[in-house]
């Protein structure tokens, strides 16, 4: 027997799918044929089947279920509680690009205005240059120094709901290693399902695909480090030590992401283990 | 094929992605669509309006939206609900388009939904690219052509593009397909090759 989307058929004899347009868009979502026993379809036995009654009607209920189909498939699979997520992250990681590259052009602009201006021997951090900068200039400057300035704070409330939501979908991940840089990961592996599948090799250089693939190509050393060098754990560990901190953590993720996706509950017992094995690999070198 | 001077067109309802019109006629860019470059670089394949399609890799609707105007209908497999969101837009403009969200390395899941077609055209950013075509012939009938767009780097990047695309012409010919053309798509597209292939009559 071969089943279609209208009907079954088996020895030249069609038995049409009965159901409303709901159990047919199930139908259509659901079923599989092996490719072994196949026999292609053939639009003239559904007209036999009464499914249709012409090419032309076929392929147009054809199309109408195929669309309901993939628009419900599209639902589904945005419905997960990592798809806003993965926006939030990206978003919030191009403002940040965004108020680098106009902080920036906007001091360049300022230098030519205030020819006696110099940033060297003073240390002012980026965001009070651009204050003075709003505060002082006249005009499109001004502005612009004042656009900066509000999405600088729009950043600040983004980064804050990241870290929440990051919070609720991947609460091991986050507890490890910070909702921020869990966001960062998922971001990158593209969901929460593709980063559970992920070996702990591979999230120990996530984000580092230049390094990692200039190693592959040429005789470059291996990346030790991706996305969770953000993290203090690994950036305030010890040089010599660094690379392995950076694998054992990465272990400990790739458990972590697996509860996350599977049990969606922080684990209190695998946490404080996890968290005492990290540690204890990062004091290992300390006198 | 339909063209104007030296710019290939097609005839069907515009604004699809504010493509250019000409005379009437829709503009199909080479430097957008791999298969404009190939009917730019090589022969390609003679669209004909009584056609069925299986186009893997379906993406945007772009090139799906181009062969449709030409062919009696397109069955577009796509995998991501990006790219499925504005394909199914162009699916609702027209009525040649049927739109299926599977992967096209599991033809076994859209098997019941697809007939036989003259031409199946492959154009998918995966490293098994000629395992996923010989896995769809199936659904060629004999004669039928396979095109197949080669993203060379999304095999193996550490391969030598023309090392992936003689590997990949001895995977189709030695599974008894006949490599009919096989040119690589420069200037349009760099590292992209494209294999024309005709599925014998036994």
């Amino acid at each position: 027997m071969q089943s279609y989307w209208f009907g079954d058929v088996s020895d030249g004899l069609c038995k049409l799918f009965i159901g409303d347009s709901n159990a047919l868009i199930d139908r259509v979502r659901s079923i599989s044929s092996s490719m072994d026993s196949f026999i292609p379809l053939e639009w003239e036995q559904a007209v036999l089947c009464g499914a249709c009654c012409g090419r032309i009607d076929y392929l147009a209920r054809l199309q109408a279920v195929c669309i309901a189909a993939a628009e419900r498939s599209i639902r589904e699979q945005y419905s997960g509680k990592d798809a806003e997520l993965l926006q939030m992250v990206r978003t919030l990681d191009e403002i940040d690009t965004v108020i680098n590259l106009l902080s920036e052009r906007a001091a360049e602009w300022y230098l030519v205005r205030h020819p006696a201006f110099s940033r060297k021997y003073r240390r002012t951090p980026a965001h009070v240059l651009v204050k003075t900068m709003s505060e002082k200039s006249k005009g499109a400057l001004g502005r612009v120094a004042g656009e900066i300035e509000q999405l600088a704070e729009t950043r600040t409330i983004l980064a804050k709901e990241v870290s929440a939501r990051a919070n609720d979908v991947m609460p091991n991940t986050s507890a490890l290693i910070g909702g921020l840089v869990a966001a960062r990961l998922l971001s990158h592996a593209g969901g929460l399902l593709l980063l559970s599948r992920l070996p702990a090799s591979a999230i120990q250089v996530l984000g580092a695909r230049t390094a990692l693939f200039a190693h592959l190509k040429t005789r470059s050393p291996c990346p030790k480090h991706g996305i969770i060098f953000q993290h203090r754990r690994v950036h305030n560990a010890p040089r010599e030590v660094r690379g392995k901190v950076a694998r054992v953590l990465a272990g400990k993720l790739a458990i972590a992401v697996r509860l996350d996706y599977f049990r969606g509950v922080a684990d209190p017992d695998f946490l404080d283990a996890a968290q005492e094995r990290i540690d204890a690999v990062g004091k290992r070198s300390e006198p | 094929m339909i063209w104007i001077g030296d710019v290939l067109v097609s005839q069907g309802e515009g604004g699809v992605y504010n493509e250019r019109i000409l005379g009437g006629a829709r503009v199909w860019d080479p430097h957008r669509s791999k298969m404009s470059a190939l009917y730019h670089v090589g022969t390609g394949v003679e669209l004909t309006p009584g056609m069925r399609v299986l186009y893997l890799g379906a993406a945007n609707g772009t090139t799906v939206s181009h062969v449709a105007d030409y062919v009696e209908v397109v069955y577009a497999v796509e995998f991501a609900p990006r790219p499925m969101q504005d394909l199914l837009e162009v699916s609702r403009r027209r009525r040649n388009v049927i739109p299926i969200m599977a992967d096209g390395a599991r033809p076994e899941q859209y098997a019941p939904l697809v007939e036989s077609v003259d031409l199946l055209y492959q154009d998918v950013a995966q490293p098994e690219q000629a395992g996923i075509a010989l896995r769809n012939c199936p659904f060629l009938k004999t004669g039928g052509i396979l095109v197949l767009m080669l993203k060379t780097r999304s095999v193996d990047v550490r391969k030598a593009p023309a090392e992936v695309f003689q590997d990949t012409l001895d995977a189709l010919t030695s599974a008894g397909l006949i490599v009919q053309e096989s040119v690589w798509l420069a200037p349009y597209h760099h590292d992209h090759a494209a294999i024309v292939c005709k599925k014998p009559v036994l």
